[in-house]
């Protein structure tokens, strides 16, 4: 399922630019949205899912466009969304909850519905606190109660805002490959601040920045921007002042610091062979140092 | 048509208010009526009428107004193809069908029993449950609209008690101009011109019909509803 | 100290901000102007008004008391229960502030904030009322009408508004209260057994009646003593300005009781 966006933009009251003039093609299969907090990409998914309206702009999901009523609805049939605060209702058990928003979800047939929700709720390891109350529920549980409804209706778009927060590293690894494995011929999208996420399982992403673009690529290319730019310095004075420390580890030399740089930050820096993490602070730091000028890919 | 488990799911989305409101309103009216110190049959069978035409409908229409504004799914419910205002309206209709429900019932006991009979101004076992229909409706109407443009349940439980409790202390003054008797909630039990009964009957069934499409009219952007609430 | 502080000042501002704090007051008004008969309009009418100014300025207390408290109820019902619901309690109770401390700032910010608006509407109309009969003295009678009859009446309000929705759903809260208002203020004593005209009710009742010597707009009514035939007399005793002053203390009994109640059901359900 394809998204197609153009010139969209989003201006909330106070004249707040959320999104501002974005282009981006979106194709079938993973792709991951990274950006800092305020970058625009809870309002371009919650765009997506139909729940805000654009200011001006094009945005075409599977053929259908979003700016109309029945097209909204048309993408929503396919849809499954996972918001980055999920809500639920604290009196209603899992399996309830899910049954409920199967129905919402048009799954009226009673046992093709509690097939399904059983299933999922054994995807997501839930089965044994399935008949629990939700207001006894952990985060990381609540948020497999998210993931599982998000998946109700077998979506061909899914859009998942940053999904593992809360969850526990073994979680986190079963959520990723549990994604992987349902794209295939579908379209996930993927927001997220851990940048290894995206790595794992993403071919394609995009970095956003103010509510513009500034990349747009694979992962590959996304870590290449850091080439010749990572450099490991370790010193037992203050931490270099040129640059993004990525990381400090105390060592017995002193401060093991990994540092994104333009140019070495001191004559006893090492390069380093960069990851995904130093590539998103490169083009980050770029753009920061390009003003409102926003790059290309 | 729906399968009743999502019916069922979303009366239990209205609450114990909804569920204790109706009830408790009409245990009220009878209490009132019982604590009236010098029974008269007329009196009487009005404060029992009353508790349908007053107590009733406000149960009905301050739970209605808390029905917008303070869903924790929100979000999940914006983005399912079943529209989040036809949710909203469901839940509305669960709680206005209790209320006739408990209303009904408390109506044939008094129908029964005689009570109703014995107030002059009762139109009868069948048009005279307008008695309790119309004002809950208007109000609820009222409820509903309010909670959509203000959502906030404080803001429009607030707008609604006070209503109500203007035509309450002020019942003359409310009735002095055919507008203000047309919409005025108590005219059966507390009403200035008899021969008004019906229209008044029919507009606040009216009022109430318009004010929840306005409703679901503005209902309609879900962005209103995602964006902050007047907490 | 700190906490109490603290704890006014935020729920002061939090509250002072909100819309319907502002919407719901004014609404009520323009209802209140639109139905006429009311002295929003008649205190502006040289053929309708009372020729004594604290007539005036009593009255129009009285009646926007009656009025605009029920909104300041309803909309004052979820400001204790609202902790717990967006999650802010645990971060609260986890501080070393006292929750007594707390709560009564809560209180009263929260109560004193929503008191904004009516306080406005209440010596807004009454300057205006001032100005238009030329007599200053008008606005000193309203400032001992707010002080001794309507803060009283909305001090208790605030303390069940806060407390009662712990033990019910708010929306039930407000149809009580609704039903309380009513019963408590206006409804005949020779009806029904009520606690309008006793040394308990809210809108003042004896205070009206001795310290201001207020018997309604045209002079004809009494507002406090015994009523012939009707029960609960007993707290209904002859109007005196002791027993006006003692039926101040007695509401602000009432409210710091119900305040209480709250804090030790709260109390219990974080234990």
């Amino acid at each position: 399922m394809r998204i197609e966006i153009s010139g969209l933009t989003k201006t909330y009251r106070g004249g707040v630019h959320a999104i501002d003039g974005l282009d981006l093609d979106i194709p079938t299969g993973m792709f991951g949205l990274l950006g800092a907090n305020g970058a625009g990409k809870t309002t371009l998914m919650r765009i997506l899912a139909g729940i805000v309206r654009p200011s001006a702009g094009r945005v075409v999901v599977g053929g259908h466009d979003i700016a109309s009523g029945p097209g909204r609805t048309a993408v929503q049939r396919e849809l499954g969304y996972l918001p980055q605060d999920l809500g639920v209702y604290p009196d209603l058990t899992a399996r309830q909850f899910l049954d409920y928003v199967a129905l919402l979800k048009g799954m009226d047939d009673r046992s093709a519905r509690r097939r399904r929700v059983g299933e999922l709720l054994e995807v997501v390891a839930l089965t044994e606190y399935a008949d629990r109350r939700l207001r006894g529920f952990s985060g990381g549980m609540r948020q497999r109660v998210g993931i599982a409804q998000a998946l109700l209706a077998d979506p061909r778009l899914l859009i998942v805002d940053e999904p593992t927060a809360g969850l526990d590293p073994e979680e986190r690894i079963r959520f990723r490959t549990l994604l992987s494995q349902f794209a295939g011929r579908r379209t996930v999208l993927l927001s997220t601040h851990i940048v290894d996420d995206i790595g794992q399982t993403c071919r394609e992403a995009a970095v956003l920045a103010k509510g513009r673009m500034i990349f747009r690529g694979t992962v590959e290319e996304l870590t290449r921007r850091a080439r010749g730019r990572v450099w490991e310095v370790v010193t037992d004075g203050p931490a270099p002042a040129e640059g993004t420390v990525v990381s400090a580890l105390p060592h017995d030399d002193g401060m093991r610091y990994r540092v994104v740089a333009r140019t070495a930050p001191s004559a006893q820096a090492r390069p380093l062979d960069p990851s995904l993490e130093d590539g998103y602070l490169a083009v980050t730091a770029d753009q920061a140092a390009a003003g409102r000028e926003p790059a290309s890919r | 048509m729906r399968p009743i488990t999502l019916w069922r799911y979303e009366a239990r989305r209205t609450g114990w208010a909804a569920v204790l409101g109706p009830p408790l309103a009409v245990a009220l009216g009878i209490a009132a009526a019982l604590a009236y110190p010098e029974p008269s049959d007329t009196t009487t069978a009005r404060i029992l009428l009353g508790g349908l035409e007053m107590a009733v409908p406000l149960a009905a229409a301050v739970v209605c107004s808390t029905l917008i504004g303070q869903d924790p799914a929100r979000e999940v419910q914006l983005t399912v193809p079943t529209p989040y205002r036809i949710t909203l309206l469901r839940r509305m209709i669960v709680v206005l069908s209790w209320t006739a429900a408990v209303a009904v019932l408390a109506a044939a006991v008094l129908i029964v029993t005689g009570w109703w009979a014995r107030w002059p101004q009762n139109h009868g076992a069948f048009a005279g449950q307008l008695t309790w229909l119309a004002p809950m409706l208007g109000l609820s109407g009222l409820g509903f609209a309010a909670g959509a443009v203000l959502r906030s349940p404080a803001a429009a439980g607030a707008i609604v008690t006070t209503v109500w409790a203007i035509q309450q202390f002020f019942a003359d003054a409310v009735q002095e101009h055919l507008p203000g008797r047309l919409l005025y909630l108590f005219a059966t039990t507390r009403g200035a011109a008899t021969d008004d009964w019906l229209a008044n009957r029919l507009v606040l069934v009216g009022a109430g019909a318009v004010l929840v499409a306005l409703a679901l009219i503005l209902l309609g952007r879900p962005e209103r509803l995602i964006s902050e609430e007047d907490e | 100290m700190t906490a109490f502080g603290a704890s006014l000042r935020y729920e002061f501002r939090m509250q002072v901000r909100k819309r319907s704090v502002w919407i719901v007051p004014a609404l009520t008004l323009v209802l209140f102007v639109l139905i006429g008969g009311s002295l929003l309009r008649d205190l502006f009418d040289p053929g309708e008004r009372p020729l004594d100014p604290r007539t005036g300025v009593v009255g129009l207390a009285v009646q926007l008391h009656a009025l605009l408290a029920i909104g300041f109820g309803c909309l004052l019902a979820d400001r204790l229960v609202r902790d717990d619901r967006l999650g802010v309690a645990p971060i609260l109770d986890a501080t070393p502030a006292s929750p007594a401390a707390r709560l009564l700032g809560k209180y009263l910010g929260a109560a004193a904030a929503t008191a904004v608006p009516i306080a406005l509407a209440y010596f807004g109309f009454a300057a205006a009322y001032a100005i238009d009969i030329g007599q200053p003295v008008a606005m000193a009678w309203a400032l001992a009408a707010f002080a001794v009859v309507i803060v009283p009446g909305l001090l208790l309000v605030a303390a069940f508004a806060l407390a009662v929705p712990m033990i019910m759903p708010a929306p039930l809260f407000r149809v009580l209260f609704v039903g309380y208002w009513l019963w408590g203020n206006i409804v005949s004593p020779e009806m029904m057994p009520t606690l309008a005209r006793t040394l308990f009710h809210p809108l003042g009742g004896y205070p009206l009646d001795v310290l201001f010597d207020f018997h309604g707009i045209d002079g004809e009514d009494t507002w406090a003593g015994p009523v012939a035939g009707a029960t609960l007399n007993v707290l209904r005793p002859d109007p005196t300005p002791a027993l006006a002053l003692l039926s101040i203390v007695l509401l602000l009994i009432v409210s710091a009781a119900a305040l209480a109640g709250g804090h030790v059901l709260r109390a219990r359900r974080i234990r």
